[in-house]
């Protein structure tokens, strides 16, 4: 077997191994996630030629006024650089679903909280962990395992035993079945119970009654897991903002780390969420202003998608509205954004290519590796620059 | 039937009087429930007055005591391949000292290893709960978060 990255999710599994003999795959490490999404992945190879395509591509980009750029979650960061030298050349406007509502909060504003540190550190220094509105056991299985509860790490000797493990929640999460504190809260009440603990661990107030029903001693005993523990991690998922105010929330749980920081110990929070490589699209495009708004009043009549399918993940209005656009899909085959593009160019997965890098959760730049018994075949990025190209002569 | 520290913690002395490893008697009780200590390590429970008590106590641990093997089933309709049993066992981390620190289990000589995608148990044998160890270790069913292994 090889050594092979995994991009079924945004933990970009380096430690895992594949082979593939007579067509079937077979690895291990992989989770249930990975091993799904490189068995489809292998079936969907592509090798044939593009070039036919890439001249319509072209011609539809070239001729376009305001093209919009659009996709990225799940395209490499050499694919994204294109893509943003490729809508520059093109004056269209680029933009990526890293940029929208509760994944544009968690992305974009992490940066300016300062709130953040690596997975590495977190194994090896993470006292207290806290999954908060986030459940890594049904999207992000190898989290606990592989960095935030079980491993052991440099301070944390025993693993999960030198660690305290809490859950906050609406419901009972499969998280919860190993977390020392299980916190169900009520839908849109985080920013409740985000102050009532920072308001207790401060001082400033001392809890002596049930807190959003859950009894005084069990919130007691969550506070002091801030208080005895020498590195305190908060890992957040859109399910502390999903309920609107994300930003209200985040800087109450931005106010929740200071709080602990304040007490001398360390604290930090990182966002949680699925998509391969939305960091990546983060650290090369940040603060680029959202089309959303101009995409549901149909300014854009022609797109280049890339790497995603915005017509199942925008909201219904946006989605129908960039449906009636031209589109130019570039990426594996599948989702209604193939289906309904004009011209499509299919690619092979990025798991199999084993070439360009990807951006982890928590931004730490993850190289693909070369694996042998895949067929070869051109790079997204390839694909954009070749599609450059061509557009810079139609100009 | 998995023993529950809590009805072992309510039959102890609870004084917390330090004279045994874990310290304190909730410990003791959750060390007790693992098979990790025996009734006779707890100094107060020997002294007069708590026999009905350590009687009682040593009912409750006999089973595991006199075990000469293990059922764990693993429910593969169940398991999303998370890891948590590769890195949680103190077999596959003592035979393969990566997975200690979170790595993929891939040597073979594991109790537990991830196979396209789903846990699986490869190395029956080791698991500590046969003998010459015979301790109730669940710490696999502990962590699994989707409730696929189960000991009995």
């Amino acid at each position: 077997m090889e050594d092979i990255v995994c991009n079924g999710c945004s933990l970009l599994c380096d430690d895992v191994v594949a082979e593939i003999d007579n067509g079937e795959v077979r690895s291990l490490g992989l989770c249930l996630l990975g091993f799904t999404h490189l068995d489809v992945a292998l079936k969907h190879q592509e090798s044939n030629s593009v070039d036919d395509k890439l001249e319509k591509a072209a011609d539809l980009l070239a001729s376009a006024e305001n093209p919009l750029v659009f996709g990225w979650s799940n395209a490499s960061n050499e694919a994204i650089k294109e893509g943003l030298a490729l809508a520059e050349t093109l004056g269209g406007h680029f933009d990526s679903v890293a940029n929208l509502g509760v994944v544009q909060a968690m992305t974009h504003s992490i940066h300016s909280l300062k709130l953040d540190a690596d997975l590495e550190y977190v194994r090896n220094n993470g006292e207290f962990i806290i999954y908060w509105g986030s459940d890594p056991a049904e999207s992000v299985h190898r989290h606990p395992s592989r960095f935030a509860v079980l491993p052991r790490g440099e301070k944390i000797p025993e693993g999960v035993e030198s660690r305290r493990i809490g859950v906050v929640d609406i419901r009972e999460t499969e998280t919860m079945k190993i977390a020392n504190h299980r916190m169900i809260i009520p839908i849109g009440s985080d920013l409740e119970f985000l102050e009532a603990v920072t308001s207790e661990l401060e001082g400033k107030s001392s809890i002596t009654s049930s807190v959003l029903g859950i009894p005084a001693a069990e919130v007691i005993g969550f506070v002091s897991g801030f208080k005895k523990s020498d590195c305190t991690v908060i890992f957040y998922g859109s399910g502390i903002l999903n309920s609107g105010n994300a930003l209200e929330k985040l800087t109450a749980l931005s106010r929740l780390v200071q709080a602990v920081r304040k007490s001398g110990k360390e604290a930090y929070a990182l966002p949680m969420y699925p998509e391969t490589n939305l960091m990546g699209v983060v650290n090369v495009a940040d603060e680029i202003p959202s089309s959303l708004q101009k995409i549901v009043a149909n300014e854009f009549t022609t797109a280049l998608i890339v790497g995603d399918d915005p017509l199942s993940s925008l909201p219904g209005p946006a989605a129908k509205a960039l449906a009636k656009a031209k589109l130019v899909y570039i990426g594996p085959p599948g989702g209604l954004a193939d289906k309904k593009a004009t011209v499509s160019i299919h690619t092979t997965d990025m798991i199999i290519q084993g070439s360009e890098s990807m951006s982890r959760l928590d931004q730490v730049k993850i190289e693909f590796k070369p694996w042998r018994g895949v067929r070869k075949s051109e790079t997204t990025s390839e694909i954009l620059k070749k599609l450059h190209q061509l557009v810079k002569t139609k100009a | 039937m998995k023993l529950n520290p809590m009805e072992l913690y309510n039959l102890l002395p609870k004084t917390n009087c330090r004279l045994c490893e874990p310290k304190t008697c909730m410990a003791f009780a959750t060390k007790l429930a693992l098979g990790d200590v025996k009734p006779e390590d707890c100094p107060p429970l020997l002294e007069e007055g708590f026999d009905k008590k350590l009687e009682k106590v040593r009912e409750l641990v006999a089973p595991m005591e006199s075990a000469e093997a293990t059922g764990i089933k693993l429910d593969e309709g169940r398991c999303s391949g998370c890891g948590n049993c590769v890195v949680v066992c103190p077999v596959d981390v003592a035979v393969e000292p990566d997975t200690a620190i979170g790595k993929a289990g891939k040597s073979g000589d594991t109790v537990f290893r991830v196979e396209n995608g789903i846990s699986k148990i490869i190395n029956l044998e080791k698991c500590r709960r046969f003998p010459p160890d015979k301790l109730n270790c669940r710490v696999c069913e502990q962590y699994c978060c989707t409730d696929a292994i189960e000991i009995w």
